[in-house]
């Protein structure tokens, strides 16, 4: 067929959305073709007489454009190269540029001879639930053989296997009013609430507004549909307070009317994506009232094989035509059960396609639309249907269809007339596009009028316009789409709207439609012929019948037996006819049947979309402490830490991580020792009753603590379990520092504020957390005094001046600092804090001092285990959510004074007093070299297989360097009666044993840390 | 004595002084410093006490803010507010407060280094504000001296709208996210995204 002129001559169509003075190139599989600036992807394949586009998701028949717009459920394209490639657009939504590459998708070799369409000739054998039923046995086969060989037949397009080189955004919008839609109905309403002053945001899927307006036939206010459009389209531009956005659809509706709209800035340009437009953007927007008058949705008729290339929607056919200049094919068939195909009858006419007969499904029918047909001399058939296509090359070329006789509920038929024709316009009504109005819990109702549902009930603040709401005349949904912006002002005292009078759209009466769900085949019992109602998910009638007959009766059953309207189309076509189908089959009405929920994205929306700028390095925010540039100067192997990048170690040279780590342990025990400890937690706490408060936080004693000095302290949530831990230092009478655990920061600062606001309201405490406004280093080794009396300072560092747990305020280096003598690392240790704008100049002033003394940095791990060589606990490792300071051997920080503190009656519970329970203990392995994995458990007793009762876990664990030998803390039942006995692990490569040993593995007198 | 030397949270982001291509201008304002004060509007003496060192009353309607001259009061809670001034003053001004403030319930602390401050000026700042966070930048409510906490590109951010005419937005983000917010800034501000909302559209 290729070759033939499918663009009717210039003059005979308005082409109103084409430039003939534009002529592009594009290619489709590798072929080139032309097409004109405004041609949709599908508008220019039909044009060059390429009907066959895609091959069906499950059969593989070959497929053709069916819509014009978003309802286009069979001609699923891959668009772009490479890593632009984008799977599964629309033919009917792609506009072309020059340049624009794209290819069908799901079949093999190519398009015209797909090995997989073997799948259609023994379809027979796939109905419905086929794969349900046939590959459940034997399971075994199910992953390796039968889930990819289906995946690979049956499928859509593939993903762009390389990173997206486009850039995506969100945006966050609030209005007044929202419509969804810039039909009439959508236009009219934006106007007339944009004229209250109202901020009114209208957005509609296409490049250009006027939804199908311009196939109606009608006039609009006197003018023209395409010059009222324009008008207002004017209007709206040139408001201020209006927001008007095209190639975006309403893809989503939320609680509190919050809704999805996907923008496509750069599709349709590739010249904008190079100057740094984003290819998508998001919009989440909070409108007060939601306007939906998203149009309608023509449906098909199910007759025998329905779904061949050259069967399309009557308003597409049209659409083709007076928009494009295309037509599908030189001799047409009108197939319908309403007025509305006439116009495309007529339409087809006046631009030089022969129009075979009209093909009515009522007996009888009139109107002054109809008359015209009649008058433009068109042949019209009444009482008669389309029971089946003749085709040939495989398919994919209609030659002739058939015709028969028909009245409603007569069963099968034998007559029939044979009519040539090289396409088929079908109309079997049209449904409201009612998606948005269900994606947030929204009713419909059957309209007995429309055979199809329409907008009911809905709590959110929406209202349903236009054909979405159910009306089909121009001027009921202009009328409509008025008084819904108008209505939407009522509430606001802003200026009175300058009213545009009632609508008067020049009317036309129709005839009513009768409803047709399913047109029996003729001719030999219909073997091999389809009846289909889902053409995207290849659902046909039979199947449906088949689910009823196999007991799948409640229709969300079917759904997902057949998978009627599911996935990327949502039944956009088929749903209704599908509930059509099943009345019949069942003797039930549709109302009885009940329906399925239209579920968002309303068409599919990217994953770049839904990313947006949140990718890469913007994926997750990552905390930078004041030294990070110095760390990563100087080769930091980082590891997260919450949102924080902490580095773990320093390698040098060909290091590994191991190796760097023990040199850097051994730094700080033998020399001197530099670490970035700024995420630790620091909350300022100040009040008259600081000390009384910190009491009942912490298990023991603050109030008594002297200024200037530091204590250990732990916390504990009512249950009584360990929630933190760190040093609180005394800064003034009523004021003091506190230092919790990194991750713990902003959680403690919260648990506080809620005690002080919710339980303690009359503690006259305030709490401020002042983490990020400090950088803290920790300077630790027998030669941290040396490293910091070397520092220019005005304090004193001796051991009598300046002793273990106390802290003074000065100047170091020039720079204002705090510097606590506290430990984690159980050498002899001072914290330095200076603001965090000093950090960096400090940092580098502390390593130059430290240069003659061989101090070094150390990470996060030299840390971990330089803290367990002393057996000193991490909140997280040692404890788990259900561990007391008693299980960790912490009894000395719980207060037996104190009148009480969070937790402690809770520690007084059978459950938690019990002797026996799980307690800290360290562990030394028999081999000196083997390292227990973290979370290894021990047993009772070993058995040949498991279960085995386990009696414990390991919480950390280490090799050494210290030590020379590997070290272990786990929780062990009754464990503090066990020093000495010898534990076995059953891991995967074999039994190890471990002694039980006290925690404290170095230095147990503290003479290190107190020197 | 060794010469003190000062990192900004954005020192290492060679562009914080101005970035090529972007539809608005950002830069970061490293010359403030920012004074957390803590106390109760219901103790008689505390009000005063600060007005003394202030020279003004703090502002007490939530989201707002007071400037004079240099000195700008953001309100944040019923029992807290930000004092944003010239660093160099800040810490004479922290003494001087919390020598005003002795014997009434109170606790002032020099955060000048624990947040970082974006200054975004231009067309489509409140845009750009709407491409990181939901607060709706674009209501006639947000008007000059408005102040609200927000999470700004996944992060608890404070924004002070400075000027309405021209549009100047001051972003406060806590000292370790300044690198993310920064380059979420740039990717967002970008001038081939550059959206303008309500406005009259060609």
């Amino acid at each position: 067929m290729a070759g033939k002129p499918y663009r009717v001559p210039k003059g005979l169509a308005r082409e109103r959305l084409i430039d003939r003075l534009r002529p592009l190139r594009f290619s489709f599989d590798g072929k080139s073709m032309s097409g004109f600036h405004g041609d949709t992807l599908a508008s220019a394949l039909l044009a060059n007489g390429r009907r066959l586009m895609g091959r069906s998701f499950k059969y593989h028949r070959p497929r053709s454009a069916v819509g014009i717009g978003a309802e286009e459920m069979n001609a699923l394209v891959g668009v772009g190269d490479g890593a632009r490639h984008e799977p599964n657009l629309r033919a009917t939504q792609v506009e072309i540029y020059d340049g624009l590459t794209a290819v069908s998708q799901n079949r093999w070799p190519n398009l015209d001879f797909d090995l997989g369409g073997l799948s259609n000739e023994f379809s027979r054998l796939f109905p419905a639930g086929f794969y349900y039923k046939t590959f459940m046995w034997p399971q075994s086969l199910w992953k390796g053989l039968y889930e990819p060989l289906i995946r690979r037949a049956a499928g859509l397009g593939r993903a762009a296997r390389e990173r997206d080189p486009d850039t995506y955004e969100h945006i966050h919008v609030h209005c007044d009013v929202l419509v969804a839609g810039g039909g009439i109905a959508g236009l009219a309403a934006a106007n007339a609430a944009a004229a209250s002053g109202k901020r009114v945001i209208l957005a509609d899927e296409n490049a250009s507004f006027g939804g199908s307006c311009d196939l109606s036939g009608e006039t609009i206010e006197g003018l023209p549909p395409s010059d009222w459009v324009e008008e207002r389209v004017r209007a709206l531009k040139a408001a201020e307070n209006v927001h008007v956005l095209n190639r975006t659809t309403v893809a989503g509706h939320f609680h509190h009317n919050h809704v999805l709209m996907v923008e496509r800035v750069g599709d349709h340009d590739p010249g904008l994506l190079a100057k740094g437009a984003p290819r998508q953007r998001l919009w989440k927007v909070r409108a007060q009232t939601l306007i939906m008058a998203t149009g309608a949705i023509e449906r098909p008729i199910s007759f025998a094989n329905n779904d061949r290339p050259g069967i399309m929607l009557a308003t597409a056919v049209r659409g083709y035509i007076d928009r494009y200049g295309v037509a599908p094919g030189e001799e047409c068939v009108i197939f319908t059960n309403n007025d509305n195909a006439y116009l495309t009858a007529i339409a087809l006419k006046s631009s030089g396609v022969k129009v075979r007969p009209i093909v009515d499904v009522r007996a009888r029918a009139e109107s002054a639309i109809i008359d015209q047909a009649r008058g433009a001399g068109i042949e019209i058939v009444n009482g008669a249907v389309v029971s089946g296509v003749e085709t040939s090359r495989g398919g994919a070329s209609i030659d002739a269809v058939k015709i028969s006789p028909y009245r409603s509920g007569k069963g099968r038929i034998v007559s029939e007339t044979r009519v040539a024709c090289d396409f088929l316009a079908v109309s079997g009504g049209f449904n409201p596009a009612v998606h948005l109005w269900c994606h947030n819990g929204g009713k419909i109702r059957f309209d007995d009028r429309l055979y199809s549902f329409v907008p009911d009930r809905h709590d959110a603040a929406i209202r349903a316009v236009g054909a979405a709401n159910g009306k089909m005349d121009s001027a009921t949904c202009v009328e409509e789409g008025y008084a819904a912006g108008q209505a939407t002002a009522k509430a606001s005292k802003t200026k009175k709207s300058k009213v545009h009078g009632k609508a008067a759209a020049g009317q036309q009466s129709e005839a009513p439609l009768e409803p047709i769900w399913f047109v029996p085949a003729t001719g030999k019992y219909n073997e091999g012929n389809k009846h289909f109602v889902d053409f995207q998910n290849d659902v046909t009638a039979a199947d449906l019948e088949l689910a009823q007959r196999e007991g799948y009766e409640s229709v969300e059953l079917t759904k997902r037996y057949t998978t009627l309207g599911m996935a990327t189309d949502q039944g956009k076509t088929s749903n209704v006819n599908g509930l059509g189908i099943l009345a019949e089959a069942t003797g039930l009405s549709i109302p009885e049947i009940g329906y399925t929920t239209f579920r968002p994205p309303y068409t599919p929306i990217t994953f770049g979309t839904v990313a947006g700028p949140n990718r890469g390095p913007l994926f997750l925010p990552v905390r930078q402490t004041a030294i990070f540039d110095w760390h990563v100067e100087h080769g930091a192997d980082f590891e997260p830490v919450g949102l924080w990048r902490r580095p773990y170690c320093y390698p040098k040279g060909s290091e590994d991580r191991a190796s760097a780590v023990r040199r850097e342990i051994l730094t700080v025990r033998n020399r001197v020792g530099l670490l970035d400890a700024s995420t630790l937690g620091k909350i300022e706490i100040k009040g008259p009753d600081a000390g009384e408060f910190l009491d009942r936080i912490y298990t023991n004693m603050f109030s008594t603590l002297a200024i200037g000095r530091a204590r250990y302290g732990l916390m504990l949530n009512e249950l009584g379990f360990l929630i933190d831990d760190g040093v609180t230092v005394r800064l003034g009478e009523d004021h003091f520092l506190m230092h919790t655990t990194s991750g713990g920061a902003d959680r403690i600062a919260a648990w506080l504020e809620e005690w002080l606001q919710t339980e303690w309201m009359t503690l006259k405490v305030f709490v401020t957390p002042v983490t990020e406004q400090w950088a803290q280093f920790a300077v630790a080794g027998p030669d941290a005094r040396k490293v910091m009396q070397k520092l220019d300072g005005d304090m004193d560092f001796s051991a009598e001046a300046f002793p273990f747990m106390s802290m003074k305020q000065g100047t170091l280096a020039s720079y204002p600092v705090r510097v606590y003598r506290i430990s984690f690392s159980g050498e002899l240790s001072f914290e330095v804090a200076t603001p965090a704008n000093f950090g960096r100049g400090l940092w580098d002033a502390i390593i130059e001092a430290g240069r003659e003394f061989g101090l070094d940095v150390y990470g996060t791990e030299a840390l971990h285990i330089l803290r367990a060589e002393k057996g000193f606990i991490v909140i997280g490792d040692e404890t788990d959510g259900t561990v007391t300071p008693h299980d960790v051997g912490l009894s000395w920080a719980v207060s037996k004074k104190k009148r009480d503190f969070l937790g402690k009656r809770s520690l007084s519970q059978p459950y938690l007093a019990a002797h026996g329970r799980k307690q800290l203990v360290g562990l030394y392995t028999e081999d000196p070299q083997e390292v227990l994995p973290d979370g290894a458990h021990a047993v009772e007793r070993v058995e040949p297989k498991p279960p085995m009762r386990t009696i414990g876990h390991v919480t950390s664990s280490y090799f050494s360097p210290t030590l020379n030998r590997s070290i272990a803390m786990a929780l062990i039942d009754n464990g503090l009666k066990r020093m000495g006995e010898t534990l076995e692990f059953p891991l995967e490569k074999g039994i190890v044993k471990a002694k039980v040993v006290d925690p404290v593995f170095f230095d147990k007198e503290g003479a290190r840390q107190n020197g | 004595m060794a010469e003190r030397r000062f990192h900004s949270a954005l020192q290492h982001r060679a562009d914080r002084a101005g970035a090529k291509g972007l539809s608005i201008a950002l830069k970061e304002m490293d010359d403030r410093g920012v004074i957390d004060v803590r106390g109760l509007p219901t103790d008689a003496g505390f009000l005063p006490a600060v007005k003394d060192v202030l020279g003004f009353d703090l502002p007490m309607d939530p989201r707002t803010s007071r400037s004079r001259g240099e000195i700008s009061a953001l309100w944040l809670s019923t029992d807290q507010w930000l004092i944003i001034l010239p660093r160099e003053t800040a810490p004479d001004f922290h003494a001087r407060l919390v020598k005003s403030l002795a014997g009434i319930h109170s606790l002032v602390v020099d955060v000048s280094d624990a947040r970082a401050i974006v200054r975004l000026e231009g067309d489509t700042v409140r845009e750009t504000m709407n491409k990181g966070t939901s607060a709706d930048f674009t209501d006639s409510g947000m008007k000059a001296g408005t102040v609200r906490r927000l999470l700004y590109a996944q992060v608890a951010a404070l924004a002070h709208v400075v000027s309405t005419d021209p549009d100047v937005i001051d972003l406060y983000v806590f000292r370790s996210y300044a690198d993310h917010a920064w380059s979420f800034l740039l990717a967002t501000a970008r001038e081939g995204a550059r959206v303008k909302l309500f406005g009259k559209q060609g």
